[in-house]
């Protein structure tokens, strides 16, 4: 009996320089924070301090604003083809350092590199290059000659994408003719940062980009500052709502994208073996820490039995570690807090009654680690039915008839994304159309493009990323 | 010293061939004679076979990559800028106007570039039918597109006659006559990108010897006529075309979303909702 | 657990019930090119790639199966298949060499003192086109010459105009006149084309007595692809499911280095488990492939990069 198993295959991190510090980038120039004050980042896998990025404060976030007004008022001077090109240039600039971004993204946030190099790259690189194309035919778009920019756009962005949320909210910014101010998560600023030069190599005008690290007091200092025009957030929809609150009154746009708890719906006729693929994908890929992931596995029950036991048995076969190691499925949880968090909500849906199913698995020493997990037997009153994990944690509930499906998956004040699992295509359409969600996935799951417009319903958030209409997220009528 | 000068070839399936009819015709540059190929019916006939099989690899190349392609085809003609700029100065244009005439390809071709995974978006769109169906209009690319050059030299008219075709998917082949030096050193550009090989096939020679087999040719999909041509050649080219109804767009627009209009076929489709 | 003991102790399906299985086969072309693709990904690396190399040369079926095959080219190949590599002694035997029936004597005498088997492809190979009679003739002669395993072709013509009875009839018909000899049955995934014809045709040959499925005769442009063995494994992990059978698969046709067959290997690994990673279980019908591998073991060894001719001719 062969028992092979996989050498270690350690992507090099010396491609990379990391800096013992950080600063921020403001008007076209690298600062200090006024505060001098910094915070620790760290490598989730190994708990080792990689380096220090600003703790910005309302100072800070004064200049930003101020340098961001100045980069407006060029930005929206020069023509729409000038303002394409600065994009093309980052865009191949992004191609040229992919491998080194890859890197510092695993080792910054946890994520495998597999995924950091085949799938965060990529994506970053192909959204810059698509709103690049759209900032000399916005005339075209909607046909709207009244659409204009909102000028400086404060944005901040979550720790599960870092460097594809910030691409994903600077790309459609700038191409509409916006400048931004843009806050990294905290335990995740150094991609960013590394962008902010990459942004001073490609001579992007002063101003049109910066970038401010720091924490939730630095985020509220934008969110509050009265020279911005909009705030693009992404986030948990508990600060998604204190920022609506915040902007009340005060007519400045706002895009929310929060949180989710996906509905993942697989018909007795789906193809199953596929459909294990896409529930195993749905809520496993970037260990579960994705808004839109299909965290509620919905199960017509006269297949539940087979398919529990084919996702157990594909389960088992991911592989968790080292997030370096080209053969890693599963990397580190991003912070001990998230990792807390899981397993708080884990335990809870043990004690409510739910039968958990883990992997054996051996896990690093150091590091915030969370073995892939499955709940069966589980009612749909359980915590871990109704709030959002943001973990390797899937959660099964069964039902009979598609009307009940449709149910249970909008039985949820979220509604970011589904997922639908059918051969049979008239149940496709039938299904989609009754979904309460801004993207439905049909036999397939967690497919990103830049020209497909992403976004959610109800307390998942409002407005549109990526695609045509995601430019009305950076437009408004003048009128 | 002999002065090699440098033979200008037709360009076809990736490869640079002259005319099987061995015939040239003299373009007169800067006081320089160039001979280029006097594109024949049989020439006209592999280009299309090429083309055909050029359309599909197109057709197949996601749309991501077609805009990867143009651009880089953009980055390729930058690099030789000096070129043009000489062969628009030989030809009497103005330096001001050469470098505004080539600034303005560059221009466009990125404009189109990253239109090629965006018109879709533009030109499709849903249908509110009556009853339990899903209705989908969607356009494709009509296919092979004979695109035929004004004589003006000018890069930024070359450009606007193939960029609408082929950022939306059909394969082009191009015929200049005065224009043809400069059609021709373009190609040398388009080898140097990763288009697939007979999605833009690039001739010279006299279209008045080639207007019935082009007219008549059954697997041209489209003919589009930039060249200003007589009422009567008009007419008879619509005419060869009934014969298999062929689509013929005289003088189309170059600028803006119009100008990729006439080269998609609209399908659509209808599917039942319901468990 | 021999072979026969498993047999009897496993439940047999009834037609009925194959058929039911066979029409509910739903497979999503898009979803399941996307999971080989991701296996692919797997960075095989130091000793788990010797491992691998190791693995593939025991599992490979030498084969040659060309009009011009001679005494003297069998020879030659089966004294490689005994010693692949003379100057590494710890290199393996293969698992097999597979020849026309009328070479099996010929293959036996050469091999007669190692553990390489000699496999036969009859059945009317590759074609399947001819009355039933006369398969079955061309098997008996093979095992008669002392074929040790029989590779089958199922009968495409029947199978693509929907008459899956027939395809089953005739292999359960061969597997009669093998009894105890290893039955390879070929489901040349080159006609079939689509993932659900290929599960189709692989249930419907293991529910026949099938020891093991086989993607491809090596005649065709189209041969294996890690797409149909990923169906095939489907099948057979099924199949065991239903009736506690483990049966074997064989990928055949067109892998021609070892990078694509450590790719295979790295399939049926996370696919179906270490324990299907035997030749007992698992075979690559090979002959260009031998050489790469045997080259890539030597470069892991030496850290250089070798050339054919530091390598016999097989």
């Amino acid at each position: 009996m062969v028992n092979w198993h996989y050498s270690e295959s350690i992507e090099s991190s010396e491609i990379v320089k990391i800096k013992k510090k950080y600063t921020n980038y403001i008007g076209g120039k690298f600062v200090e924070p006024s505060s001098k004050k910094y915070l620790n980042t760290v490598s989730p896998s190994t708990e080792e301090i990689l380096s220090k990025v600003p703790l910005s404060n309302q100072k800070d976030i004064d200049n930003a604003v101020k340098a961001a007004r100045t980069g407006f008022d060029k930005w929206s001077k020069i023509t729409p083809y000038e303002r394409s090109q600065y994009l093309f240039k980052i865009a191949r600039l992004i191609q040229e350092r992919s491998r080194e971004f890859a890197v510092l993204e695993s080792l910054d946030g946890g994520k495998p590199i597999k995924e950091s190099r085949d799938f965060d790259l990529p994506q970053v690189a192909a959204n810059f290059f698509y709103f690049a194309g759209w900032a000399d035919k916005l005339d075209l778009s909607w046909g709207a000659k009244e659409l204009k920019p909102y000028g400086v756009v404060g944005q901040i962005i979550p720790w599960n994408f870092p460097l594809l949320m910030l691409a994903w909210k600077v790309a459609p910014a700038l191409a509409t003719g916006n400048t931004v101010v843009l806050k990294p998560a905290e335990t995740t600023s150094l991609t960013a940062l590394h962008f902010a030069e990459l942004c001073h190599d490609a001579g992007l005008p002063a101003g049109v980009v910066n970038i401010v690290s720091g924490d939730g007091s630095t985020g509220a200092s934008i969110v509050n500052h009265s020279g911005i025009n909009k705030i693009a957030f992404t986030g948990s929809t508990q600060v998604g709502k204190l920022i609506q609150k915040s902007l009340a009154g005060r007519e400045v746009g706002l895009t929310l994208e929060l949180g989710g708890k996906a509905a993942n719906i697989v018909y007795e006729d789906a193809a199953i073996d596929q459909a294990v693929e896409g529930v195993v994908n749905g809520i496993f890929f970037n260990q579960g820490h994705v808004c839109c992931a299909g965290s509620r596995l919905l199960l017509q029950e006269s297949i539940h039995d087979q398919f529990i036991k084919k996702l157990e048995k594909r389960m088992q076969t991911l592989r968790v570690g080292n997030p370096l190691d080209k053969n890693t499925d599963i990397g580190a949880i991003n912070s001990k807090e998230q990792l807390d968090k899981i397993t708080s909500l884990v335990n809870e849906g043990v004690s409510d009654g739910g039968e958990l199913f883990q992997i054996e698995c051996e896990l690093p020493g150091n590091g915030f680690w969370f073995r892939p997990s499955l709940f069966t037997n589980v009612q749909p009153s359980y915590s871990i039915a109704r709030e959002e994990i943001f973990g390797p944690v899937l959660t099964t509930l069964t039902f009979r008839t598609p009307e009940e499906a449709i149910e249970i998956a909008n039985n949820t004040e979220y509604g970011l994304s589904a997922g639908v699992w059918t051969e049979k295509g008239s149940k496709i359409l039938w299904t989609a159309d009754r979904l309460e969600a801004g993207v439905v996935w049909a036999n397939t799951f967690n497919k990103f493009d830049p020209s497909s417009p992403f976004g959610g319903y109800k307390e998942s958030g409002f407005g549109r990323e990526g695609g045509r209409h995601g430019l009305l997220s950076y437009l408004k009528a003048s009128s | 010293m002999i002065e090699v000068k440098k033979t200008y070839k037709n360009y076809v399936d990736g490869k640079y061939v002259r005319s099987e009819s061995g015939k040239t015709y003299t373009i007169n540059l800067g006081g320089e004679h160039f001979e280029l190929p006097l594109t024949s019916r049989k020439d006209i006939r592999d280009a299309v076979v090429s083309s055909k099989s050029g359309y599909k690899k197109w057709l197949s190349t996601s749309p991501y990559t077609r805009t990867q392609i143009l651009y880089r085809l953009s980055e390729m003609l930058e690099g030789n800028k000096e070129s043009y700029i000489n062969i628009l100065k030989n030809n009497g244009t103005s330096k001001r106007n050469a470098e505004k005439d080539f600034n303005d390809s560059i221009e466009k071709i990125i404009w189109f570039a990253g239109l090629a995974d965006k018109w879709e978006q533009l030109v499709g769109n849903l249908n509110p039918v009556s009853g339990e169906y899903f209705n989908i209009s969607h356009q494709n690319p009509i296919g092979v597109v004979f695109s035929l050059n004004k004589d003006e030299v000018s890069l930024k008219q070359l450009i606007s006659s193939i960029l609408p075709p082929l950022t939306v998917g059909c394969s082009v082949i191009s015929l200049s006559n005065d224009s043809g030096l400069l059609a021709l050193k373009f190609a040398e550009d388009i080898n140097n990108s990763d288009l697939p090989s007979g999605a833009l096939n690039i001739l010279s020679g006299d279209f008045g010897k080639l207007i019935d087999d082009v007219s008549k040719h059954v697997e041209i999909n489209l003919l589009a006529i930039h060249k200003e041509l007589s009422n009567e050649n008009i007419k008879k080219i619509e005419e060869n075309a009934s014969s298999s109804v062929k689509r013929v767009k005289i003088y189309p627009s170059t600028e803006g979303i119009s100008s990729i209009l006439p080269y998609l076929e609209t399908k659509t489709v209808w599917h039942p909702k319901g468990t | 657990m021999s072979k026969t003991a498993l047999k009897t102790s496993a439940k047999k399906l009834e037609w009925v019930d194959v058929l039911e299985h066979v029409y509910e086969s739903r497979i999503d072309a898009v979803g399941l090119n996307e999971r080989v693709a991701s296996l692919a990904t797997r960075s095989i690396k130091k000793d788990s790639k010797l491992e691998a190399l190791n693995m593939i040369v025991s599992m490979c079926d030498l084969t040659t199966l060309e009009g011009e095959d001679t005494k003297g080219k069998i020879s030659q190949m089966s004294a490689k298949a005994v010693k692949p590599d003379p100057s590494d002694k710890s290199i393996p035997s293969v698992a097999a060499v597979c020849v026309y029936p009328s070479l099996v004597r010929t293959a036996k005498e050469n091999v007669k003192n190692s553990n390489v088997k000699v496999a036969a492809v009859s059945s009317y190979f590759p074609s399947g086109q001819v009355p039933m009679d006369s398969k079955i003739l061309d098997t008996k002669y093979a095992i008669e010459e002392g074929a040790d395993e029989i590779d089958i072709v199922i009968n495409r013509k029947a199978f693509l105009e929907g008459d899956y009875r027939k395809v089953y009839d005739e292999i359960v018909a061969l597997k009669e006149v093998c009894k105890d000899v290893h039955l390879k049955t070929i489901l040349e995934v080159g006609d079939l084309r689509t993932y659900e014809n290929i599960r189709k045709a692989s249930l419907i040959s293991l529910a026949a007595g099938s020891d093991f499925i086989k993607t491809s005769t090596g005649k065709l442009a189209v041969g294996s692809s890690r797409q149909a063995c990923y169906v095939m494994a489907k099948a057979v992990l099924d199949y065991e499911l239903w009736t506690g059978q483990k049966a074997g698969i064989k990928v055949a046709g067109g892998i021609r280095d070892a990078k694509d067959a450590i790719r295979y290997l790295v399939l049926i690994n996370e696919e179906m488990g270490d324990s299907w990673l035997n030749p007992n279980l698992f075979r690559f019908g090979a002959s260009s492939l031998l050489d790469d591998v045997l080259k890539q073991i030597r470069k892991l060894k030496t850290g250089a990069y070798q050339a054919s001719y530091y390598f016999p001719r097989g």
